[in-house]
């Protein structure tokens, strides 16, 4: 073959989902993390409470 | 919980080392005569699946040691490694699959190393459904730790099936065998930015288990202060 | 009293304490008759669904049937393992076992034994009514050494999982995700060897798929033996 295959698309498409598997995990992680700790504040809340 | 300073620095060094390589790869790494761009997904598709494997190994040492020792940080570690490692080797089955299409013309191909890679990540989400239906921390983590044992001991066996399944029967697939990484030749840049891509996601991997576990350790504290609101 | 009569006891003791477990599940089943019967109305269903699902005109059947077979093996195995460890967690008598002064691997081993007889039992049945409903004899020792290697392997890593499936919420549905990835070595051996079987290999071609069952069966039966423990303890 002489010519080189035009396939930028797929490789945008494959950057695509590196960078965004990493991110969406890390953003998961963030969630988590926020979701925790606003938890711990209600126990620690109500049990200051009592 | 404050961050400590070392993961705060690991995590500045992370994103610089993921730029730098991501660099190496757009303008270091030059464009494959055959294949065109769609080539330089291949770095990242290695370096995932390699740091990937490592994961599960991780997270099988993790579970012997925490069935041996007890000790709660090493359910933490296993946990840590196994959710990384799937997101890692999805990155890799998916890449895999973006690679192969303008170039096999297919979306899939049944080469032993992406249909291992696929079971693997099979298993590794069993076991997250193994632990999210054990109510019981103690003993989550006690199963947790035999099917991370179990799952990682079966990828070997499960890869040289396949691959003895596939040299009785060729594949009729127009084209070339995807699994013999020689279909291109490698030079010396090539090599050089692959190299760097596995070491850069072997820090990745290190900045987020790091974080996994902490969060881990987040979240068995909040568990706790639910446990002892019942008293 | 010589000082060797007394390692022979505990050597028996777990001997028999594993003979002890695969006889109580044998009498149960003489008994009940309800995982043999069920395992063999469900492979027998699962036939029929295939003889509609798939074309088995006579010269794509030759070579189906080792699939076939074996996916009815694997399907049928998960209700026979389901049923023998819920059986013992409903009732109890886990903990009755667990109490006993006997080592724990001895139950695992008993279990296991148990598992695979009875796995055996329903393809020894499958076999003649398989070839009676497409008029071809598919028994012969080669086969069915392939069926006893495979289920071995299926049976060990099974019964292993199945008594940790069975402790989870979700029960039913998590024993075949928990082992169908981890027994696709086995499936792929077991295949591949009864299919050429069945269609007149020579046995010395399937040297490869008889070794790696072994392998297999070896590595996944130590393994087991080894991890049963953290499984069962409360």
């Amino acid at each position: 073959m002489n010519t080189t295959l035009n396939t930028v698309n797929y490789f945008i498409a494959g950057y695509v989902v590196i960078f965004g598997s990493i991110i969406g995990y890390v953003i998961s992680l963030y969630v988590r993390w926020k979701n925790l700790k606003q938890e711990e504040e209600i126990i620690t809340d109500s049990t200051d409470q009592n | 919980m404050k961050k400590p300073v070392a993961l705060k620095v690991l995590d500045i060094v992370t994103i610089i080392a993921l730029l730098g390589a991501t660099a190496m790869v757009f303008f270091y790494a030059p464009i494959e005569r055959v294949m065109g761009a769609v080539q330089k997904v291949f770095y990242f598709h290695v370096a995932a699946g390699w740091v990937g494997m490592l994961s599960f190994l991780f997270a099988a040492v993790a579970g012997i040691i925490f069935l041996v020792k007890k000790k709660k940080i090493w359910d933490l570690v296993g946990v840590a490694a196994v959710e990384i490692g799937i997101i890692f080797i999805f990155i890799n089955i998916v890449t895999g699959s973006i690679w192969a299409r303008p170039i096999w013309n297919t979306w899939w191909t049944w080469d032993p190393r992406l249909t291992t890679a696929t079971i693997m990540e099979l298993v590794y989400i069993a076991y997250l459904m193994l632990r999210q239906g054990i109510d019981d921390p103690e003993r989550r983590a006690r199963f947790g730790a035999v099917y991370a044992i179990v799952g990682f001991l079966s990828v070997p066996l499960t890869f040289f099936s396949i691959r003895i399944f596939r040299t009785i029967h060729p594949v009729v697939i127009a084209g070339s065998d995807p699994t013999a990484v020689g279909t291109f030749d490698m030079t010396p840049a090539m090599f050089q930015t692959l190299m760097v891509g596995i070491v850069v996601f072997s820090i990745l991997f290190v900045d987020l288990v790091w974080h996994r576990i902490r969060l881990g350790q987040l979240a068995n504290q909040v568990e706790e202060m639910k446990f002892n609101l019942q008293d | 009293m010589q000082p060797g009569s007394i390692r022979l006891n505990t050597k028996t003791s777990f001997t028999k304490a594993m003979f002890a477990v695969v006889w109580k599940d044998l009498i149960a089943e003489v008994r009940g008759k309800e995982l043999i019967s069920a395992m063999l109305v469900f492979a027998l269903l699962v036939i029929f669904i295939f003889n509609f699902a798939l074309e088995l005109d006579p010269k794509t059947r030759s070579a189906l049937t080792a699939g076939i077979l074996w996916v009815t093996i694997t399907f049928a195995g998960t209700l026979g393992l389901n049923r023998s460890m819920a059986v013992e967690k409903d009732r109890g008598c886990l903990d009755g076992l667990l109490l006993a002064p006997v080592d724990r691997t001895a139950i695992y081993f008993g279990k296991s034994l148990a598992n695979w007889i009875f796995m055996v039992i329903v393809a020894l049945i499958v076999l003649p009514i398989y070839s009676i409903l497409y008029n071809t004899n598919i028994i012969s020792p080669a086969l069915l050494l392939v069926i006893v290697l495979g289920s071995e392997g299926y049976v060990a890593i099974g019964t292993l999982l199945a008594s940790m499936a069975v402790q989870a919420r979700t029960r039913d549905i998590l024993l075949p995700i928990l082992l169908f990835p981890v027994i696709l070595p086995v499936l792929i051996a077991a295949v591949k060897a009864s299919a050429g079987i069945l269609n007149g290999f020579p046995l010395e071609d399937l040297q490869t798929w008889f070794n790696l069952l072994i392998v297999y069966d070896i590595i996944f039966t130590s393994v087991a033996f080894m991890v049963f423990d953290s499984v069962v303890e409360e």
